[in-house]
């Protein structure tokens, strides 16, 4: 609880240290993260697990991010043979990237939501795969690790499924009629990432430089690799004509 | 009056250096359909836990592939993994699922899994 308290008054900062007075905080706990809190206090009491795997499993989790997957596009771009190994069984081509999706969390069974079924699904010029979870936020976080908090919205979730072209286009994503788009709704014990198709203005390059315009956006297809851009879609911020003040007393 | 011990670790047990869904390979018996095979959602009932969406049931898809054996998620989430089903995957017609989906992208489709139990012959 004490974490959870203290990472919120980090997002309360907003560069305005120095301009205000300390003063008291009003606290924002979310009903799920109470709802978190009282069953992962539970589960500590009836043994499931210690405090203490739950501290590892949490450091575990917060150590993982996106490269591994990437350098496995990279691999499957410059080798074929690996490319239809990634296809076919995507724990398998995991451990050519490091990840073994059984052994590497602490739990020595995967991860508790997340499974070990992983599918690496192969985009083509004509095909566009695009990820979500509409019941509720499955992600393949042992090779890609913590998604980002869009992807956990209920508007991605709901709207993707259903309008998926404008969806994309509000990442910057505009697809012709003749290419068909593939929604995956990852919604039993599989996990997906996409494997985009390597775009042209990269021939000869190596597996890192390829790994480097491969960003996590483009493995859950709302983006697609473009030389030179290594970094996730920036949404535009429009900022609150009126906003709305707050005023701590 | 004695409380019946149940070992609320048993599945983690299992599934430790095996790996969940690959526990359960090998116990749900022969596959009831294949890739190619074009199913009908069920619209059965569901009591306080499903995985099967809504927007799914009574739609017609085709089976992609039968990707690998578990208990149902309906049962799993009452600590239930007595019977091993195979899930499948499969592909629907944007069109088909969406009455209002635009004619121009007629292409597109949506990929997502079941198991068993909620698939029938189309």
């Amino acid at each position: 609880m004490a974490k959870v308290l203290d990472d919120k008054k980090k997002g309360h900062g907003h560069g305005h240290e120095g301009e205000h007075p300390a003063a008291p905080m009003v606290e924002e706990v979310s009903d799920f993260e109470i709802l978190e809190m009282a069953v992962r206090e539970l589960a500590i009491e009836k043994g499931l697990f210690s405090a203490e795997d739950h501290r590892r499993w949490t450091e575990y989790v917060h150590s993982l991010g996106p490269l591994p997957a990437a350098r496995l596009v990279a691999k499957a771009w410059l080798d074929p043979e690996f490319k239809k190994m990634a296809v076919n069984d995507g724990v398998k081509a995991s451990l050519k990237v490091g990840v073994d999706w059984i052994k590497s969390p602490p739990t020595q069974f995967g991860t508790p939501s997340d499974y070990c079924n992983l599918r690496v699904l192969e985009d083509t010029p004509k095909l566009k795969h695009v990820v979500v979870c509409t019941l509720c936020s499955c992600y393949p976080r042992p090779i890609l690790g913590q998604s980002p908090e869009w992807y956990r919205t209920p508007a991605y979730r709901r709207r993707l499924v259903r309008w998926p072209r404008q969806v994309l286009s509000e990442f910057g994503l505009q697809l012709p009629a003749d290419v068909e788009i593939r929604v995956a709704d990852s919604n039993q014990k599989t996990r997906y990432m996409v494997l985009p198709v390597r775009p042209a203005g990269t021939e000869g390059w190596t597996e890192d430089q390829l790994a480097e315009i491969v960003t996590r956006d483009c493995m859950i297809g709302v983006a697609v690799p473009k030389p030179g851009v290594t970094s996730n879609v920036k949404l535009p911020v429009h900022r609150a004509i009126h906003p709305i003040e707050h005023h701590h007393s | 009056m004695s409380k019946p011990h149940h070992d609320r670790t048993h599945h983690a047990k299992k599934a430790t250096n095996v790996g969940d869904p690959q526990c359960f390979k090998g116990q749900a018996g022969p596959a009831k359909f294949k890739a190619g095979d074009t199913v009908r959602i069920r619209d059965l009932p569901d009591f306080f836990y499903t995985r099967c969406q809504t927007y799914t049931r009574g739609m017609v898809g085709t089976v992609t592939l039968a990707v690998y054996e578990s208990p149902a998620a309906e049962d799993e989430a009452w600590d239930n993994t007595d019977k091993p089903e195979w899930f499948y995957s499969v592909k629907f017609r944007q069109k088909d699922l969406w009455p209002d989906y635009p004619a121009a992208f007629a292409n597109d489709t949506l990929e997502t899994e079941f198991s068993e139990r909620w698939l029938e012959k189309a």
